[in-house]
């Protein structure tokens, strides 16, 4: 058989034609470009349950997925989101609440009251506030199919606040079989009642997942408001694009073939501010506070006067200077309540305030008993911001006659090695730097960072008996004016111990296309829906 | 040749063994582990340690490797420990835009590499040869990265001829699935088309340079058959040689394209699975990259046959 020029080109154009029948057929069911939005987040989702991990991007996965009973709005004002009604009794320790209508799981089935008791216990396994809640509670069961309640030994003033935190783990509602499982268990099927459902076919773990828009998912009929009000999807698809290499991102956003991309690197903003197309932003107006923490259980940060050498040492213009870079991105922070809480204050501020005092640091040292004994920073080398600040840490200990040395590995490596209680002979540390959301300053009920319990604190272990009495008492305030009067002992006594010395705060901006509008900013979530998409 | 196979494949199994046993301590003994990373930054001990009971780490070495062995021979090669998804499942998901990459890359830099070698060899010192000096030193001293951000701005950012980033899967079409490879193969190619074309142009010099082609010359052998039927021939093993040990090293060594061009292949997975301490991940990966590496090898071995009938085995 021979095979003419004329049979060549016709199998030419059968084997095109066949090559490109999947992708014909897919532009017909897939969303248009106008209404899918790309987005490069700031992190890679690896782990897919929100409870059983409180990293951000995990939480924004859940906040896609999953609902809230309650939620913060943009003035970080609980207010109801599944729940219809509610009410608490006379003696404060009975609330009762009642789901509102038309909730129902992605897999068809509906919301009931038995999800959300078994969904409440699951997170009171591993969030803070959700074991405080569990330690005070006496009952927490439904009464019917839309109806549950929480008994409560004594009054909870914050109970709604903590049901509402967009602190992580946020108390996520899921299906009653999911939340059966045991919080240290990763649920990983994905389906919730969110306004925004998993596309499991599309998930490819380390490259993009797809979320697409529930379509029977009813928004409640109150305005977007932070995380409350009507959760109105107004695109039909998400798509999460992990670009690893931030120049790639920025290329990627000019070119048009991604939406939005998070926290671009401070090297990158020049260009961005010159493009037109492109617009930035900072959506989480909270911004981060980022500090130091000192193993109080071993040399030399075993003693007060040592800690509060620290707090003499550090000027947190010059470390922000170095850390971040552009001014208009950082601020100096010196209230343990952060910058930006109800609770700020001032008290037991003034005679650190202005750090930068490497004489007074000196001469506590000496007060301490320090004698050369060797100082190990954790520099995680794989985290840019931390890594930067490490070294600039350990130069400025070394002006003042400190033997600061660093101890370099990856993130992963830091977070093995600052669990280890021994002294820095045996493998153990001094210091590592780390950072928090501003916002979660104000919730000392459940930041851990915030403990000052010893042994039983977060790394570093700091312990103030009196200190963690008060903090004891959060919870139990009715009013905001008693918490901010709470909040000022609580500082007052902390500063004295300082189990902690903060670096400044510092804000993370995200650029968009012009095109993409209506995006939400809150503390460490930014949820998806309300923005829209204009056609280029 | 049957025995010669066999043997081959069964020091394939003994090397797939070793590298098995190496990865899985090496890990093991590396600072860090999956737990804490899972736990997140703000988990208390207490979390840390429930997680990593969950995951069986604090049982002793030997039970986790003959665990881990057991399940690996009944062709199970566990589940990732952070997305939950089994690995072989994840490994397919990269196996296609790293072949992808690492099949066009090769087809490039075979064919112009070899072509360049040639004519540098034929005329020596020539302009081509020149160019191909410079060419090679260009091509291995220029990273990779330098080169990707160039094409990026000049043919997508600037022109918008092509893609910045990212990878379209062969069904998707032929058509989107070659535009997002043009700009990572050109760039992952050039230092290979440099070391191909160098090596091409040696080999060919020396055997240009035998008795016999003085003599085919003499006979009134046209150029094209001196170079192609005479001398590429006989310098063909060297060439084979080269390309068998590019193409291995390519498939290990796409990462830093991959990264730069958001193609999401197998080097991605294992760097990021690194970084996460994902043990099923990074072990898995590495056994099938060392099986690969010796049936590449092998593969290169058997085709010294097709062109050299001297050898035998």
């Amino acid at each position: 058989m021979t095979i003419s020029r004329r049979n060549l080109v016709k199998m030419g154009i059968a084997a095109g034609a066949a090559v490109s029948i999947p992708s014909v057929l897919r532009a017909q069911t897939a969303p248009t470009a106008a209404r899918t939005v790309r987005m490069v987040k700031s992190s890679d989702l690896s782990i897919f349950d929100p409870i059983f991990s409180a990293a951000n991007i995990t939480q924004e996965h859940g906040m896609a997925i999953y609902d809230t009973l309650f939620a913060l709005d943009a003035k970080f004002m609980p207010q109801p989101q599944m729940v219809g009604k509610w009410g608490v009794s006379d003696d404060k320790k009975t609330y009762t609440f009642e789901l509102r209508d038309a909730l129902g799981w992605h897999d068809g089935t509906p919301v009931t009251a038995a999800d959300c008791v078994a969904s409440i216990r699951r997170w009171g396994e591993v969030s803070a506030s959700g074991q405080m809640l569990m330690a005070r509670a006496s009952d927490i069961s439904k009464k019917g199919d839309k109806t549950f309640t929480i008994a409560l030994k004594e009054p909870v003033g914050l109970l709604l606040d903590i049901l509402a935190s967009p602190v992580g783990p946020c108390l996520f509602i899921m299906r009653e079989k999911d939340a059966s499982r045991p919080a240290s268990e990763q649920v990983t099927t994905n389906i919730g009642s969110g306004p925004f459902k998993f596309n499991d076919a599309l998930a490819r773990p380390g490259a993009s997942f797809t979320y697409d828009r529930n379509e029977k998912y009813v928004p409640r009929n109150e305005p977007s408001d932070g995380l409350a009000g009507g959760k109105v999807v107004k695109v039909d698809r998400v798509v999460w694009e992990n670009i690893r290499d931030k120049q790639t991102a920025l290329a990627a956003l000019q070119a048009g073939e991604i939406d939005y991309f998070e926290e671009p690197s401070v090297d990158l903003l020049s260009v961005i501010e010159s493009d037109p197309e492109l617009v930035l932003e900072v959506l989480n107006k909270s911004g981060y506070d980022m500090y130091l923490r000192m193993n109080c259980l071993q040399k030399p940060f075993d003693n007060v006067k040592a800690r509060q050498a620290m707090l003499y040492l550090i000027d947190q213009e010059a470390f922000m200077r170095a850390a971040i870079g552009n001014p208009e991105y950082f601020k100096t922070v010196t209230s343990w309540f952060g910058n930006g809480t109800p609770y700020t204050n001032d008290e037991n501020t003034g005679w650190f305030k202005k750090g930068g005092n490497p004489e007074k640091a000196k001469q506590l040292f000496k007060e301490a008993g320090y004698s050369g004994e060797k100082v190990v920073i954790l520099q995680p080398t794989d985290y840019q911001l931390f890594g930067n600040a490490a070294q600039f840490l350990a130069a400025e200990m070394r002006k003042i006659g400190v033997n600061a040395e660093l101890a370099p590995s990856d993130l992963g490596g830091v977070r093995k090695r600052r669990a280890k209680k021994d002294p820095v002979e045996t493998g153990g540390w001094s210091i590592f730097i780390t950072s928090d959301s501003d916002y979660s300053r104000g919730e000392p009920h459940t930041n851990v960072t915030m403990t000052a319990n010893g042994e039983n604190a977060w790394y570093g272990w700091p312990k103030d008996d009196k200190y963690e009495a008060l903090r004891a008492k959060w919870a139990d305030v009715a009013t905001l004016d008693e918490r901010k009067s709470l909040a000022r002992k609580m500082q007052k006594v902390y500063w004295d111990s300082v189990g902690t010395v903060l670096l400044g705060q510092y804000f993370a901006p995200t650029v968009r296309r012009r095109t993409l509008t209506g995006l939400i900013g809150m503390p460490d979530i930014f949820p998806m829906w309300n923005m829209q998409k204009a056609e280029a | 040749m049957a025995a010669y196979i066999l043997r081959r494949m069964l020091s394939a199994i003994a090397v797939m063994a070793m590298v098995g046993i190496f990865v899985f301590l090496l890990l093991r003994l590396a600072p860090g582990d999956p737990a804490d990373i899972l736990a997140g930054d703000t988990a208390t001990e207490e979390m840390v340690a429930g997680i990593r009971a969950s995951l069986g780490l604090n049982d002793p070495l030997p039970v986790q490797f003959v665990y881990w062995v057991r399940h690996m021979l009944g062709g199970d090669f566990g589940i990732s420990i952070f997305s939950g998804r089994p690995v072989l499942e994840l490994i397919s998901q990269r196996l296609e835009p790293t072949l992808s990459l690492s099949i066009l890359t090769m087809i490039l830099a075979v064919t112009v590499g070899v072509s360049f070698g040639i004519l540098a060899a034929w005329r020596t010192g020539g302009l081509i040869d020149r160019l191909l000096v410079v060419f090679s030193a260009l091509g291995y001293s220029v990273p990779v990265f330098v080169i990707g951000f160039f094409l990026i701005y000049f043919f997508a950012i600037r022109t918008h001829w092509l893609p910045v980033q990212g990878y379209k899967p062969f069904e998707s079409g032929l058509g989107p699935w070659f535009v997002h490879l043009i700009l990572p193969t050109v760039t992952l190619s050039l230092a290979y088309i440099a070391f191909i074309a160098r090596v091409t142009r040696a080999s060919m010099l020396e055997v240009l340079s035998e008795d016999y082609m003085r003599t085919a010359a003499a006979k009134g052998a046209s150029s094209y058959a001196m170079l192609f039927h005479h001398a590429l021939k006989n310098a063909g093993v060297p060439i084979l040689t080269v390309i068998g040990i590019s193409f291995a090293y390519l498939i290990g060594g796409v990462v830093l394209t991959e990264t730069v061009f958001n193609i999401p292949g197998i080097g991605r997975l294992v760097v990021d699975a690194i970084n996460n301490r994902d043990y099923p991940i990074i072990q898995s990966v590495l056994i099938l990259a060392s099986g690969m590496y010796v049936l590449i090898n092998l593969t290169v071995d058997l085709a010294y046959t097709l062109i050299d009938p001297r050898i035998r085995y």
